[in-house]
């Protein structure tokens, strides 16, 4: 009684990650207060500027999760295409059901209530590794990222280190 | 996030099977659960497309979206039909699953009756295939009964191992029994059945035969053992159940637009509900209301209505009333919380007033509350239940009612203990700094003194932790709560006053 749907649900999602890690993925409710905020952290995915980072974001769930998707933002600095200067992740995993009305997606690519924790952030994972530079939310990474590639590696490069502390 | 080890946060999963020798299980139970909900079937319901979910599950996923979440084909509440052989099948899998993962879980037993067989240390999906064979049959070829029986009962046998040979070798679970002739040392004639000596079978026909089979009591002179019903409990009252009565009939969806306020309002106390709250709460109230009732009418065993208001209440305070959530539908946001705000007296006083779900909620404020009641209390309660919030702090939350919260809280004074609380703090529930000044001015006019001081920087330490930005995010959803009358009247019950202190 004193859990709802998407706590339960929340919790249980909960448990397979901790049951069954994925690679390079942790992440888990920050206090049992509230079930509905969760802290994770990414790693870097092996061959990208990213490699050898480990990224904190908070992941933050409404009150009719699943039929909603959370909003995930990074709290760390961190340059990419597809996050806007705040931290917040654009990614069309995490836009909620129905069609785009800016048809940059299809709906096939949008949350669905199957959709759970782990997929979102193998998402991210592999966003970090290949941007999509279609519905840029920080143009100038994006720009960069077309443009000069090179530049944007170094630039990725130099804040993973510096957010190691190197 | 240790704490989570609580009992109350003890979900079953169906990772649970890894690391067991019987890992091979968790695709199994996978197959077991909704893919939406996570949890296992509860009144499956097959879609047009095949695919198969929760009544209450599909039916809120259609309602948001229309498409069936795993394929997203187009479909509609109407065209979906129950999986009757499915939800046995899950009834039957829950039923078994305790003692299967019991009987996982203790190898030794295993290795005590089959030495040969050597535990492995990680099993992989194969091995464990290969490690379940042997060990369910090997005890079935000792024993000289041949038996469909479940796999419940396999289990529990097993790890009875031995002792239980005897006893359960009685054929009460072995319907074909039945059927076996009674080995009594008798035969029986071939016209009437009745039972005999080989002898007497001669004379029987020459002078006494009736020439037909004679009632069944003559011809069985053991007891008769129809089908045990007992066997098949459950089976059998869902069935005569789903006979006998007459399943409630489906609310059929609304279309909004074509109703006028007052006509929604009708329909909504028609149906015995609620009419306060704007237009789209109306909606939403109504909405849910006929996919609850709708997903009731598909289970097995219907709630009644009085569970279904409740969890109609329940959707109200947390869903429907999107105060406390990052995402929900934040224009209407202002009349949920005067709606709320009216039935707040109500609600507290309500016998199913759901008392953890509204501390959770309002952690922040009775903080500040209890701040202020700590001036008077303090030191009798840090003495005496010191080390009762000491161990509490681990696994605190939700299971901390308001009563437990001042001991919590009072233990946060004393600065040294205060890292120990901090761990668990989020940064997401901080007291809202506003408050806390606020509290504060009115402490030192009140009764300034040592401890007020050192709460203080106690508090200031408490919000500390976690990135400004995130603070100010969260300050300003907790300022959009609403004046919290039901506070005051909670501190008024539960909490003891500064003032009287």
């Amino acid at each position: 009684m004193s859990l709802n749907v998407a706590q339960r649900r929340l919790l249980q999602e909960y448990r397979a990650l901790t049951n069954n890690p994925p690679e390079g993925i942790t992440a888990g409710p920050i206090s049992e207060d509230d079930l509905l905020h969760w802290e994770c952290l990414i790693q870097g995915p092996e061959g990208t500027p990213f490699e050898g980072g480990v990224f904190p974001a908070e992941l933050k769930f409404p009150n009719d999760y699943p039929h909603m998707p959370p909003t995930m933002k990074f709290l760390g600095d961190i340059f990419h295409p597809n996050v806007y200067p705040s931290g917040l992740v654009c990614i069309s995993i995490l836009h909620p059901p129905g069609d785009d009305p800016n048809h940059y997606e299809t709906a096939s690519e949008r949350w669905s209530p199957i959709q759970s924790v782990e997929k979102i952030l193998l998402s991210v994972m592999s966003m970090l590794a290949e941007p999509n530079d279609e519905s840029p939310a920080n143009v100038e990474a994006a720009k960069m990222w077309r443009e000069k590639r090179s530049e944007y590696e170094a630039r990725v490069k130099a804040s993973v280190r510096a957010s190691l502390g190197l | 996030m240790d704490v989570f080890g609580d009992e109350a946060f003890n979900v079953p999963d169906s990772t649970d099977w890894l690391g067991t020798p019987l890992a091979c299980l968790m695709p199994v139970e996978q197959a077991f659960r909704c893919h939406v909900c996570k949890d296992f079937y509860d009144s499956p319901m097959l879609t047009s497309c095949n695919h198969t979910f929760c009544s209450l599950c599909i039916r809120r996923c259609l309602s948001v979206d229309s498409k069936c979440p795993l394929c997203r084909a187009t479909d509609q509440e109407s065209k979906l039909r129950g999986n009757w052989a499915l939800r046995e099948a899950v009834e039957a899998f829950k039923n078994s699953r305790k003692v299967l993962l019991e009987f996982a879980r203790t190898p030794p037993t295993i290795q005590a009756i089959l030495p040969d067989q050597a535990g492995p240390s990680s099993p992989s999906k194969r091995k464990a295939t290969e490690m379940e064979g042997p060990k369910e049959e090997d005890p079935e070829s000792k024993r000289p009964r041949r038996s469909t029986r479940s796999t419940r009962a396999r289990a529990a046998e097993l790890t009875a191992a031995i002792l239980q040979e005897e006893q359960d070798t009685t054929p009460s679970a072995d319907p074909d029994y039945v059927d076996q002739p009674p080995d009594d040392g008798l035969v029986a004639c071939p016209i009437c059945l009745t039972r005999m000596k080989e002898q007497q079978v001669d004379r029987h026909l020459d002078t006494s035969c009736p020439g037909s089979p004679q009632a069944a009591s003559k011809r069985r002179p053991i007891p008769a053992q129809t089908p045990q019903p007992s066997t098949f409990p459950s089976f059998n009252t869902r069935l005569t159940s789903q006979t006998n009565q007459k399943p409630p009939e489906r609310l059929p969806a609304l279309a909004y637009s074509m109703l006028r306020d007052t006509a929604l309002r009708k329909k909504l106390s028609e149906l015995g509900l609620s009419t306060h709250g704007s237009r789209q709460l109306l909606e939403k109230r109504h909405k849910e209301w006929i996919t609850l009732w709708n997903a009731n009418c598909d289970s097995s065993r219907p709630k009644k209505r009085s569970e279904l208001l409740r969890d109609l209440d329940e959707w109200e305070r947390t869903v429907g009333n999107p105060g406390t959530a990052a995402g929900g539908g934040g224009g209407q946001q202002g009349l949920g919380l005067m709606a709320r705000a009216q039935a707040t007296g109500a609600q507290i006083k309500d016998k199913e007033f759901d008392g953890k779900a509204w501390a959770t909620r309002y952690g922040g404020s009775f903080g500040d509350l209890i701040k202020q009641a700590r001036q008077g209390i303090k030191r009798q309660t840090l003495d005496g239940n010191g080390e009762k919030a000491d161990t509490k702090g681990g696994g605190g939350g939700e299971d901390v009612g308001p009563a437990e919260l001042p001991t919590l809280q009072a233990r946060e004074g004393e600065s040294s203990a205060a890292p120990t609380r901090m761990d668990i703090v989020p940064p997401s529930s901080p007291p809202r700094p506003g408050q806390v000044d606020d509290a504060d001015t009115e402490h030192d006019g009140q009764a300034p003194g040592k401890d007020a001081i050192a709460e203080d920087t106690a508090m200031r330490e408490q919000v500390i932790p976690g990135t400004p930005d995130k603070e100010r995010q969260w300050e300003t959803s907790q300022q959009q709560q609403p004046p919290i009358p039901g506070d005051a009247q909670l501190s008024g019950m539960k909490k003891p006053n500064p003032e009287t202190c």
